[in-house]
């Protein structure tokens, strides 16, 4: 308790007052661990023992249409290792993710290098341009239907206009039509999120590199390859890994504007455990299925947050 | 690069992709607005109305009150109100632990830190099960702790880069000024994070607000939220783009105008903390 050094008995000190109660102590003592207590008890009762009673239900028969929990070894897993549509949505969630990550952080960046020097209406261009973060996803999901949908969407028409021949495109139920339309909801969503990031990296670079750079007669892509890149690679691994950890969870979109469909085509693995879990009623199987998407999502979080935090600490 | 020796044509470029960037915003929800207030016969003409010459709120009316929008949106404040207060009153105790007496190392840290990755459908079934045994199923009390939950990890990653970067040195003069720990706490250290903590309430608001996905899987018609409303829509290909985008309005105005106010601390909203922009 090296903290105790800063004031000897904290708890009630001073001339006149009544010596320090033993209870009064023993908070004063555990003090940093009750300011804890509440958050951590809270998130444990609804991550740390659904998971751990997750793990029973992934080992015992539990479907709404068989009756009783009989311990049933490694079938549950077997039946979602073995589901075409599983392994597929594995696919589709690997695909989109690195589509959207990808789109997503190229457009940012253009973007933040283009904002990031000072001129008028820049702040009113700002505000414009993070909008999309502040909408929800399903909302982003039935949006981009509407502009996409046939016959009502007027996609079709603005693109038959400009390219002066007739589109005639069912966005969300032709591939690979459909997964352009949700690699494009997702890039309208969330390409502000690396955009904002990676301005926070450039603003903070300071200005004297880029004039020594000038001094020196480097050109703009060596400025940009030595001095910019290297200057925010954390702020792009940061970004990147935040927003990787967040795509392979891909839902929303998902649900609003394809169902999964044309078939069971566009199923993220989200969206599979969803559909297996509460649409059929297979909890035992859709839980063995969550349980193989989190060791794979674990392993993510493992590589990429650790070196994060390891990153975060040296300034 | 080089920010002051941009020539026309580079400024020309810069102004177009700009342009663009705006318009590829911006165009989707025009698109919106416009469809809300749109009568059903232009819903469908060739080519398409950009303005109707005779807007019209029955969408508005149709989406709040026979899609049980209205209800959707009572649950949602009601939800994300409390579930933001609860996160705050239980995060900033514990992003203070964590930032003044580094509790728990940084295991404990990073496990907060992990929850926020972690898949949601990892959770929600077993979350279902229990739910429906103990009757939480359904109610704004459920949705509201699943929330809390859910909000923690932002909430106490930016309250903990907060308090970080806040000097020691008023606290420590109020312990020995004969404060006790609590008082210093409550007096001297919340007082001075509470912009930090406004903020903070903010972006867990908005991800309150904007949730989709344990609301559709532990609520039904009881305690359902605003974008659970939007299943309605689903199937029902071609009649429902008025009273979808009505309800779409509603929704996004509201998250939108937080989202503004608390811009300048949106770097920081987004990495947790970690950047600080």
């Amino acid at each position: 308790m090296t903290e105790a050094s800063t004031a000897e008995h904290p708890a009630g000190r001073g001339a006149g007052l009544a010596p320090p109660t033993a209870y009064a102590l023993w908070c004063d003592r555990n003090f940093k661990w009750l300011l804890v207590a509440p958050a951590v008890a809270l998130i444990a009762a609804l991550s740390i023992y659904p998971l751990l009673f997750s793990i029973w239900i992934s080992f015992v028969n539990y479907d709404f249409s068989v009756p009783g929990h009989d311990f049933v070894g490694l079938k549950n897993f077997r039946q979602v290792v073995a589901d075409p549509v599983a392994r597929w949505s594995v696919v589709v969630t690997a695909m989109l993710t690195a589509l959207d990550v990808t789109f997503e952080f190229l457009l940012g960046l253009g973007l933040a290098l283009i904002m990031v020097q000072s001129f008028r209406w820049r702040g009113l261009i700002m505000s414009i341009l993070i909008i999309p973060l502040f909408i929800s996803p399903v909302i982003v999901g039935q949006v981009w239907a509407l502009l996409l949908q046939r016959p009502f969407g007027p996609t079709d028409y603005l693109l038959s206009q400009l390219l002066g021949f007739d589109v005639t495109i069912s966005w969300l139920t032709s591939p690979p039509w459909n997964f352009i339309a949700l690699v494009l909801a997702d890039v309208w969503q969330w390409t502000p999120f690396m955009f904002v990031i990676l301005l926070a990296g450039l603003t903070a670079i300071p200005p004297h590199l880029y004039e020594a750079a000038e001094l020196d007669g480097v050109g703009n892509w060596s400025t940009f390859r030595y001095i910019t890149l290297p200057y925010i690679g954390p702020m792009i691994t940061l970004a990147i890994a935040f927003r990787l950890l967040d795509a392979i969870k891909l839902f929303d979109t998902i649900f609003m504007m394809t169902g999964g469909g044309p078939g069971t085509s566009t199923y993220t693995s989200s969206y599979y455990l969803y559909q297996v879990g509460f649409q059929q009623f297979h909890l035992g199987q859709a839980t063995a299925g969550s349980w193989l998407f989190l060791i794979l999502t674990a392993i993510i979080i493992m590589g990429l947050v650790r070196r994060l935090l390891r990153a975060e600490a040296k300034p | 690069m080089n920010i002051g020796h941009l020539g026309r044509w580079s400024r020309l470029l810069r102004f177009a992709a700009l342009a663009l960037a705006i318009l590829f915003v911006l165009g989707p929800l025009y698109w919106v607005a416009i469809t809300s207030i749109k009568p059903s016969n232009d819903y469908l003409a060739v080519p398409p109305v950009w303005f109707p010459s005779q807007p019209t709120l029955i969408h508005y009316w149709a989406a709040l009150f026979a899609y049980r929008g209205l209800d959707g949106l009572i649950n949602s404040v009601i939800v994300s109100v409390l579930a933001t207060l609860l996160s705050a009153l239980l995060g900033t105790p514990m992003a203070y632990s964590l930032a003044r007496f580094n509790t728990g190392g940084q295991h404990l840290s990073f496990w907060v830190l992990s929850q926020r990755f972690l898949p949601p459908i990892a959770v929600v079934l077993p979350i279902f099960l229990i739910y429906r045994s103990t009757g939480l199923y359904d109610t704004h009390a459920g949705l509201i702790i699943a929330y809390t939950v859910f909000t923690l990890p932002v909430t106490i990653w930016m309250m903990f880069a907060y308090f970080r970067q806040m000097p020691r040195s008023l606290e420590e003069a109020a312990l020995v000024d004969g404060c006790t720990r609590w008082e210093s706490f409550i007096r001297v250290a919340v007082p001075l994070a509470l912009p930090g903590v406004v903020a903070a309430s903010v972006f867990a608001f908005i991800a309150c607000w904007t949730e989709f996905f344990f609301a559709l899987v532990l609520t039904s018609r009881h305690a359902f939220t605003l974008p659970t409303v939007f299943r309605a829509f689903l199937g029902f290909q071609g009649s429902q783009y008025g009273e979808s985008s009505a309800l779409s309005m509603v929704s996004l105005l509201p998250s939108i105008a937080l989202g503004i106010l608390v811009q300048k601390h949106l770097v920081r909203g987004l990495t947790l903390g970690a950047v600080r922009g």
